[in-house]
């Protein structure tokens, strides 16, 4: 792969339309399905790891698991971190047009960061590529 | 891969502009945990997440940070800072 210059910013332009468009989501605040693994916070370097969630996945049924950020707000209200629910109500309005298959959720916290960079990254990346369905995606992190 | 048009909301802009984001947005003041607002502040999330995702569809200088501003969100965070050498 070419070397990329320091100042070099990655950049897929956006050609369509919003309304017709479907949106993923991808966070770094250690958010997955109660009924998957929680993130290994007993690790000092940091869990690289990630989990898929579907377009159907609940809000309700949602958790964080992350030691380097204050997520009692995202406990009471995950959409504050992973804005699912936000997304339905901008499908509805028609203002995006629909949900992504699939959504990612890791932990943002690590001391391996070339790791995560050389192997998270790229598969989460290509999570999206295959088989999300998404035109674009939206990032946050805590 | 044909690439994947991305916009970051960040609350930690400084650091998050080390890695050069294609597109990002940080909503002003809002404290780490809460990227897109308050709990249950419904109609706030709303908009920031529709400020975000207009991003996308505006000419935006990639690498570039749009900062907005949310006065319900009703307090004033400072972001981490990157320390200067």
């Amino acid at each position: 792969m070419a070397k990329l210059s320091r100042k070099c910013v990655p950049f897929t332009p956006f050609d369509k339309d919003l309304s017709k468009s479907t949106i993923a989501i991808v966070t770094a605040a250690g958010v997955h399905r109660k009924d998957q693994e929680a993130f290994n916070i007993e690790d000092d370097l940091g869990d690289l790891t990630y989990r898929l969630m579907d377009e159907n996945v609940q809000s309700a049924d949602m958790k964080v698991t992350h030691h380097h950020y204050d997520h009692a707000d995202a406990d009471k209200d995950i959409n504050v971190v992973f804005p699912i629910d936000i997304l339905r109500e901008l499908v509805d309005e028609g203002f995006i047009g629909g949900i992504a298959r699939k959504h990612i959720g890791y932990m943002g916290y690590t001391m391996r960061l070339k790791q995560m960079y050389d192997e998270t990254a790229p598969q989460i990346a290509q999570e999206i590529d295959r088989g999300s369905r998404a035109d674009a995606v939206i990032l946050t992190g805590g | 891969m044909s690439g994947i048009p991305t916009v970051l909301i960040t609350v930690s802009p400084e650091v998050s502009a080390q890695m050069r984001p294609p597109r990002a947005m940080y909503p002003n003041g809002f404290k780490i945990g809460n990227s897109l607002g308050k709990p249950n502040m419904v109609e706030l999330q709303k908009e920031v997440l529709k400020d975000a995702l207009n991003l996308l569809t505006e000419n935006t200088r990639p690498g570039s940070f749009e900062t907005k501003e949310y006065p319900e969100y009703g307090e004033y965070h400072e972001p981490t800072r990157v320390g200067r050498k």
